[in-house]
């Protein structure tokens, strides 16, 4: 290294007083525990002098060397300057694991000694090679987190990875990644959308509630439908003319189409809030697990989530209306400076996002068979999260569906694993609270503000 | 524009005028569901009233003012996890007090702060060393915090410690609570003269200036997010005087609240703009549309329609935001102080008005905002009605009716530096209208002679 000084081995003055008197304290603090321990005063003065020795030494040998860097302690300096955060990182998780080891019953076993060696090696790999991978570091680190939790999951729980239960995670996937489109699209135009659980509720509740007034159930599916995506758009100019509170608007957007919804369902019946009625029967086979898709034993859903996905995708990379979005997300001015309508942008994409909203909420009728307006209250941060966790940045104009799909069954299959195991509801959330931390932390720092001048 | 060049040659005086115009429209809305309110539950006026009133809005204030402070600090810092952090020192404080761990207020406050402060500064320093963003970060706080209060407490239960029941109990004005609210809004005025508050302000607005011109914005935005920790810490033992019990399921609706009534307010939540007055003012709004609501009988579908009314006034008054730039225009300097004042000496008539037993009179009284003759007609039937509410109609009345003609007078005169006069006035004023309210009773029944 070039920053190694000329200097003696034992240190400078004031690192060889420092070290002298943290001996001297200890022992000092070590006569003391032996007075009142009642030790023989034999011991004591033995025990002292091998403290004050000891601790002299290893200032000594350690701290003045890493501090001075000495020609003899160089490499070993160097070797833990360089890995430094790997090693700490290691010793962490050792210290996390033993934790666990021995606090919990049972956790000792040659399954999760296994499980751990993968996490291991998953973090070692992304640390590794998503070192070189620049554009899609979110995506390889997700697919690995991805990889890595299937892997663990199907080792330590019975039937994790059979058929029918991949089926249902992908189910339930497939109504996050459609309630997700729409904050998606919004988060890459810079802005985020709020009112998506409560449209969801609504159009939960107010489907069933049209084909309860005899409205033919089709028709109804497309009203609901349009009503989301009319919401949508009004959502779209206020946010676009208030920028600085688009959050308070569409969630004040979303006050009022759930309360809205509740109000004019409840006229005339005296189960206030509650709407009763039959679904139809495709509703039911399209979102439900029994339902099939053409002769093929799996919910129709999971196919119309894998159309979506790919066409967004593909859309958004190749069509000149997805380029222009991220152009717009990146920067407005120069988007405007190139002709882009910056309204018609914010219009349509909340336009598409109510409507995946209420989409998502018809399929979750099919799904539980009873309308219920908080049905999509979860939503509300899940979707933020499977943003999020995908790796598509809530500033705008990075990232993409694709992102958002890792991000979506990266959530699902966690979950999915922690039900697994046992564990409750509240102690889901908070794993799930205490992952995606690390996990944004993996691919989404930020430069320091210096490296930004 | 003719209105804004004209007063250019005296700016310099008139600066101090011209206050945030984002004040505007939460003032607005603050008085026309005052107004509301008093017409449609005058008991909200009472002392009683009052006292509910500060108890109920109280931690909302609260966390409305600890928001605020990472909000000014810039990079979108909105923490999500403001009602779970309100909501886990609550639940901790019910389960330690049950253990019999936390007895006395000063143990109970020190603890509250303390966990605020600490996990805020865990938060800035994530935010400032991993390098987050710090709405990530906020988020993943949320999940966690939401999900370990359920594990603490699976259900809402508990009792608060015995000195905190009379603090709950919002029979008067003069309550525990408001005098925290009072401290902490005069700790959060005092810290805005301070140079931290500037470089505060300006890493908000823009980080690299700041960092360029060798503010340690590292120190600054601990700071900003101890200042949170510490205002979440005094709400969440309001919060538990409120409610008197623990509750994990408030986290949600605290911080959605909480973050509307900063909005409302005019903070901007990119950073760098934020007033105590806006969000005091914000907060307030939020809880009189909720009281305003709750005096309407909707039977079974109140709660929808409070659901509907709340974002359809939320959305609104945003949209009227729109306007002030017109407004502005049209008015050229505009003080939101002397909007203030005017707004509510109307706001007072209408008080007076519903509280007014015309019964006992005979026949209608002015309503107009005149202090003198309420004055003489408030002395003449001062006899078995409510006295509380008439008192403090008045006195408000006198209060912001002589600072109004101060002002008027200073603007208008040609030196500067009477701007000092006025809050002589109104700070003797305020001690005055403290005194009348203590010995209240007695002024009346001086007015009414015989009793």
């Amino acid at each position: 290294m070039t920053d190694v000084r000329n200097q003696a081995p034992a240190g400078s003055l004031p690192a060889r007083i420092i070290g002298l008197l943290i001996a001297v304290v200890l022992t000092i603090a070590s006569v003391g525990l032996g007075l009142y321990e009642n030790l023989p005063a034999q011991q004591v003065i033995l025990y002292s002098a091998a403290t004050l020795a000891l601790s002299a030494w290893i200032w000594r040998f350690y701290v003045i060397q890493f501090a001075s860097g000495v020609e003899g302690a160089g490499e070993l300096r160097n070797a833990w300057r360089k890995y430094r955060s790997g090693i700490l990182g290691f010793l962490v998780l050792c210290g996390v694991f033993f934790l666990l080891s021995v606090t919990i019953d049972g956790f000792f076993n040659v399954w999760t000694v296994i499980s751990a060696l993968i996490l291991l090696l998953i973090i070692i790999l992304t640390m590794s090679v998503g070192r070189f991978m620049a554009e899609n570091r979110s995506a390889f680190i997700g697919l690995m987190v991805l990889a890595g939790l299937f892997s663990v999951g199907s080792m330590n729980i019975d039937g994790f990875s059979s058929a029918t239960n991949i089926k249902s995670m992908l189910l339930f996937a497939s109504f996050l990644g459609l309630a997700s489109i729409g904050q998606t699209l919004v988060a890459l135009l810079g802005g985020l959308d709020l009112s998506i659980p409560y449209v969801i509720g609504a159009a939960n509740v107010g489907l069933l509630y049209l084909t309860g007034l005899g409205v033919p159930p089709w028709i109804a599916f497309l009203l609901i439908m349009l009503a989301g995506g009319l919401l949508g758009v009004v959502n779209g100019f206020l946010s676009l003319r208030l920028q600085g509170q688009a959050l308070i608007v569409t969630l004040g957007a979303g006050f009022v189409i759930s309360g809205g919804t509740q109000i004019v369902t409840s006229i005339g019946s005296e189960y206030s809030g509650n709407v009763f009625g039959t679904v139809p029967d495709w509703l039911t086979n399209l979102s439900s697990m029994a339902g099939s898709t053409f002769g093929l034993p799996f919910p129709p859903v999971i196919a119309i989530w894998a159309v979506a996905a790919l066409i967004l995708i593909v859309g958004l990379r190749h069509t000149v209306y997805g380029r222009f979005l991220y152009a717009l997300g990146v920067n407005r001015t120069s988007a405007e400076r190139l002709f882009i309508s910056e309204r018609g942008y914010w219009v349509s994409i909340f336009g598409l996002s109510g409507m995946f909203s209420a989409f998502t909420g018809c399929l979750l009728l099919g799904w539980s068979g009873g309308g219920f307006i908080g049905v999509g209250s979860q939503y509300l941060f899940m979707t933020l999260a499977a943003v999020v966790v995908g790796g598509t940045s809530l500033l705008g104009g990075v990232g993409g569906y694709g992102f958002t799909v890792i991000g979506v069954l990266v959530l699902q299959v966690l979950t999915s694993f922690l039900v697994g195991i046992g564990l409750k509801f509240e102690w889901q959330q908070f794993i799930f609270g205490m992952l995606i931390l690390p996990m944004v932390a993996l691919y989404a720092r930020s430069p320091h503000i210096r490296t930004q001048i | 524009m003719s209105a804004t060049t004209a007063p250019r040659a005296t700016a310099p005086n008139l600066q101090g005028a011209r206050s945030s115009p984002h004040l505007l429209m939460p003032m607005t809305l603050l008085f026309a569901l005052l107004i509301i309110a008093v017409l449609r539950s005058p008991n909200l006026v009472t002392n009683a009233g009052l006292g509910s009133a500060v108890i109920v809005a109280g931690p909302l204030i609260l966390a409305t003012y600890a928001l605020m402070s990472t909000v000014v600090a810039g990079r979108g810092t909105v923490d999500l996890a403001i009602g779970p952090l309100i909501s886990f020192i609550n639940v901790t404080l019910i389960q330690l007090v049950a253990a019999g761990a936390l007895g006395s207020p000063i143990v109970t406050f020190v603890y509250a702060v303390a966990v605020g402060m600490a996990y805020q500064l865990l938060m800035a320093l994530i935010v400032i060393y991993i390098r987050v963003q710090p709405i990530i970060v906020s988020l993943s706080g949320y999940l966690a915090l939401s999900g370990i209060n359920l594990v603490i407490l699976p259900r809402p239960g508990g009792v608060a410690p015995d000195w905190m029941a009379s603090w709950g109990a919002g029979t008067s004005v003069f309550s525990p609570v408001m005098v925290v609210l009072i401290l902490a809004s005069v700790a959060w005025l005092l810290m805005t003269r301070t140079a931290f508050f500037t470089h505060l302000r300006l890493m908000g607005s823009d980080e690299r200036a700041a960092y360029t011109s060798g503010i340690p914005i590292t120190v600054v935005r601990i700071g900003a997010h101890l200042i949170c920790g510490f205002f979440a810490g005094l709400s969440a033992i309001c919060f538990t005087a409120l409610i008197g019990s623990g509750d994990p399921g408030q986290g949600t609706t605290y911080t959605l609240i909480s973050v509307t009534a900063l909005v409302l307010g005019g903070a901007s939540l990119g950073g760098g703009r934020a007033s105590i007055a806006g969000s005091l003012i914000g907060a307030v709004d939020l809880y009189l549309i909720t009281y305003v609501l709750s005096t309407f009988s909707f039977g079974g579908i109140q709660s929808f329609v409070t659901d509907l009314c709340y974002g359809a006034i939320l959305v609104a008054s945003l949209l009227l935001t729109l306007t002030l730039p017109v407004i502005q225009r049209t008015l050229g300097n505009f003080s939101s102080l002397l909007y203030f004042v005017v707004l509510a000496i109307v706001a007072l008539g209408v008080v007076l008005h519903s509280t007014f037993p015309y019964a006992t009179l005979g026949a209608p009284a002015a309503t107009a905002a005149t202090g003198l003759l309420e004055a003489e007609a408030l002395r003449q039937t001062a006899s078995a009605a409510p006295h509380d509410a008439r008192i403090w109609a008045f006195v408000g009345i006198l209060l912001l009716t002589l600072p109004l003609l101060a002002r008027t007078l200073i603007v208008g005169a040609p030196r500067r530096g009477v701007g000092p006069v006025v809050y002589i006035v109104v700070v003797g004023l305020a001690l005055l209208a403290v005194y009348l309210a203590t010995h209240g009773y007695a002024v009346v029944s001086l007015g009414s002679a015989g009793r």
